[in-house]
């Protein structure tokens, strides 16, 4: 397959994951907003938080002046400045699928266009709750139905391993991004008031999407060891860090049909790195202080994997003539 | 429901003079008034939605912002008698073996040239004539046109004529297939009463016609590749459309590599070697080092290792020259000279505003003529006399005096017009038809083609960018009527 097409194949997945992602960790917010009314400055950290997980304060704060409700969600669902705003990453997703739409199956081309062409020509009015979750339900409808015609329809072969490849590196940094934002929170704030900051796990469940998987594995009293266990390490759910990388691993295997060869074996290498760190006994015996170095180690080593990953199929520097 | 409307002087595809059906479009009229204006009304739009669902669109650029659009449909098919068809593709046959002729001849021997039946500065002065690049170059089969598409009008008698050949980079194949997809999507019942040339195995044979231009020097792996200008062009769709259904790679400019006068493809396991490629993108953007050195489309090397023998390019280069307006005007003698035949499609008459003569009487008339810039295309730099101001035909007039070589002047052929039923209402609207002729070991024609409709009422430009669309065109099987 030419290494352009495995880029955009590999862009098209990353941001259909991450249009997904951001939409639920917005909606989630949005709701949560309602039921946690009166405390203001609470309310602002979690802003923060969801900026931070979703784009960069640093940009918002360039972007806006006030960080108010509507200017967020303007700059999470629909600005054009932030990359992953999800009309964005809609956008970006859209653009990939058109790129290599004689690879993909037609219908997955259809939805991302279906909605791309929806969106752009909707109309949102400032404030409308209601209109802002709809375009969010969509865009994860979206996402769980392309899901679903890459499994049904796509055979195993190279693009559909590039797609998966993606999507698994995609979800393990979202949720290596989220722990380490929450976590910070959660130090900041245990010291201005003890025992709130289970408030954050639960969190960092919701925004993932585990809580009820969670409940079915642990008691509803949070414990903070148990969410991290939970979500780092946890072998059998689709968001734990372990998983995805697990199936990064597998399907970077089933690519190279079980070989390692002398282009690819720095990128096993660097998969092997990363793996080794997740020993649940290991994860266990951090302390609280020492997760948020745990997580910045991960992202930067997710961030190799990445660059390893496309230098080894080319797909930054131009190919040479063997 | 349909209720006929007056021909006046124009050839209906449909109806006679006296308002009845022709009869190879019975059937379908009978079908067609059962319906209501709603039900009608109701399925044209979900076919335009479907086609702009399906993401077949074509990018319309304005102040350099590009529009998606769709090309818009009109259900109504344009039928053809399977005696019609039988001579057009023919004729189609003819015409495009004679400009392969031409082609070969004057990129090697100049026969043409030298016996005087073609002025020789009319080749040579021509900008797309690329001896220097590709003068005396062998290519696979000899052949030069791997697809043309032909542009067909009918006159007031009906007559088939040749408005124009596109040897270059025809598109719009991907809309013929488009256009029988959504009409058996959305109109199933039309097709119970016809029997009909499939278009199912065409893209095999087209495939089989690609990887016979075997190049002198060819891997073991006959690789072939589409290369595209990318998702930016206006005919993208048709790209993507041919590259899948052929099983092709899609490769832009920047995917290919030259080495040592092999091309190769980067891929995700190294350099891979290719073969064949049927380009898309024109000549002068094929190779910055031959053509445009500003190209950022083409690919450095791709000339010399054409001329090597390592790949071959389809369609060839250089085929410009044989399908301008001014050599047009020869193809007629191209046939008689090569092929010792008559043309089985008539022309258009056409003047050459470079002869004096043929300059003086037509500037006595230009309100009768259109006037062609010879090097323009798609409805650009033309003048339609009985349609223009009087301002207009005075700077036409100025121009061709300033600039006669480039301009040529066709009579107005009142052109023929079919029934189209667009925003609730039937009306006529004039017609042309783009055929598509695939030359490899085989020679094929696709049954029907393009059939693109002037869809604003009294228009008659047919091309996408200035609103035209499109209508399925059905070839009739013999033995039915």
């Amino acid at each position: 397959m030419l290494s352009r097409v495995a880029d955009s194949l590999y862009w098209m997945s990353r941001n259909i994951e991450r249009a997904e992602n951001n939409a639920r960790v917005l909606g989630v917010q949005l709701i949560q907003m309602l039921e946690a009314s009166s405390e203001e400055s609470l309310t602002n950290y979690d802003w923060e938080t969801v900026i931070e997980v979703c784009g960069s304060l640093e940009e918002y704060n360039h972007l806006y002046e006030k960080l108010t409700i509507n200017n967020i969600i303007d700059y999470l669902a629909f600005s054009e400045s932030n990359q992953s705003s999800v009309l964005n990453c809609v956008k970006f997703a859209r653009e990939n699928a058109r790129i290599t739409r004689d690879i993909i199956p037609g219908d997955l081309f259809e939805v991302w266009n279906d909605l791309f062409l929806e969106s752009t020509n909707m109309y949102i009015p400032e404030g409308s709750l209601k209109e802002v979750h709809g375009f969010l339900k969509r865009v994860k409808l979206a996402s769980l139905t392309s899901q679903g015609v890459i499994e049904s329809s796509m055979s195993r072969g190279v693009p559909y391993r590039f797609i998966k490849i993606a999507k698994w590196l995609e979800r393990g940094e979202k949720t290596a991004r989220i722990l380490n934002v929450l976590s910070e929170k959660s130090n900041d704030d245990r010291e201005r008031a003890d025992g709130t900051n289970y408030y954050y796990w639960r969190s960092a469940l919701q925004l993932l999407n585990g809580y009820d998987e969670y409940l079915k594995k642990y008691p509803p009293r949070m414990n903070e060891k148990d969410v991290l266990t939970f979500l780092i390490s946890d072998y059998a759910f689709p968001r734990s860090i372990q998983y995805c990388m697990d199936h990064v691993r597998e399907a970077i295997i089933a690519l190279e049909g079980g070989k390692v060869s002398h282009y690819s074996w720095r990128m096993y290498a660097a998969l092997d790195r990363l793996m080794a760190e997740f020993d649940e006994d290991k994860i266990r015996s951090l302390s609280v202080h020492e997760f948020s170095s745990f997580l910045d180690d991960f992202q930067d080593r997710c961030n190799d994997i990445s660059q390893v990953f496309s230098q080894t199929y080319y797909l930054i520097e131009p190919a040479h003539v063997p | 429901m349909f209720k006929p409307y007056q021909t006046d002087l124009f050839f209906d595809e449909m109806l006679q003079q006296s308002g009845s059906t022709k009869t190879h479009y019975q059937a379908f009229h009978n079908m067609m008034n059962q319906f209501s204006a709603e039900e009608l009304r109701e399925k044209h739009e979900t076919a335009q939605l479907s086609f702009l669902r399906q993401g077949i669109t074509f990018t319309v650029y304005n102040d350099n912002v590009g529009t998606e659009r769709t090309m818009p449909f009109d259900f109504i098919p344009i039928i053809v008698p399977p005696d019609a068809w039988e001579m057009i593709e023919k004729g189609m046959i003819q015409r495009a073996e004679a400009l392969n002729m031409f082609l070969e001849d004057i990129y090697k021997d100049q026969a043409i040239l030298n016996d005087g039946i073609i002025p020789r500065e009319l080749v040579e002065q021509n900008p797309n004539y690329f001896h220097k690049q590709v003068g005396g170059a062998e290519i696979p089969l000899n052949n030069h046109i791997f697809l043309a598409g032909i542009d067909l009008i009918r006159d007031q008698e009906g007559t088939y004529r040749v408005l124009e050949d596109n040897l270059r980079n025809p598109s719009g194949m991907s809309y013929v297939y488009q256009n029988r997809y959504v009409m058996r999507q959305v109109y199933p019942e039309f097709f119970n009463r016809h029997s009909i040339h499939s278009l199912e195995h065409q893209l095999s044979n087209m495939q089989e016609a690609l990887l016979s231009h075997v190049p002198k020097n060819c891997s073991s792996k006959k690789r072939a590749v589409l290369l595209t200008p990318g998702m930016y062009n206006s005919a993208y769709y048709d790209h993507v459309f041919l590259a899948q259904q052929m099983g092709i790679e899609l490769v832009e400019g920047r995917d290919l590599q030259v080495r040592n006068g092999v091309v190769y493809m980067k891929t995700i396991r190294g350099m891979q070697r290719v073969d064949i490629i049927y380009r898309r993108i024109d000549d002068e953007y094929l190779d910055p080092d031959a053509f445009n050195p500003d190209s950022a489309l083409g690919v450095k090397g791709l000339l010399e290792a054409y001329r090597k023998g390592n790949v071959a390019i389809l369609n060839g280069i250089g085929n410009g020259v044989a399908d301008d307006k001014a050599m047009y005007a020869y193809v007629p003698e191209m046939i008689r000279y090569y092929l010792k035949e008559e043309p089985l499609i008539p022309n258009v008459d056409t003047y050459f505003m470079r002869n004096k003569e043929e300059r003086e009487w037509a500037l006595e008339r230009l309100d009768e003529l259109v006037v062609k810039n010879v090097g323009a295309s798609g409805g650009y730099d033309m003048l339609i006399g009985p349609h223009a101001s009087a301002e207009e035909i005075a700077v036409f007039k100025e121009k061709i005096e300033e600039n006669p070589s480039q301009y040529i002047a066709q009579p107005t052929i009142q052109l023929s017009r079919a029934p189209v039923f667009q925003e609730g209402d039937f009306y006529p609207c004039h017609v042309d038809l783009r055929v598509f002729v695939m030359r490899g070991e085989k020679t094929h024609v696709l049954p029907g083609g393009l059939s693109r409709v002037a869809l604003k009422k009294g228009s008659l430009v047919v091309n996408s960018s200035q609103g035209g669309g499109g209508k399925d065109t059905w070839v009739l099987k013999g033995g039915d009527s």
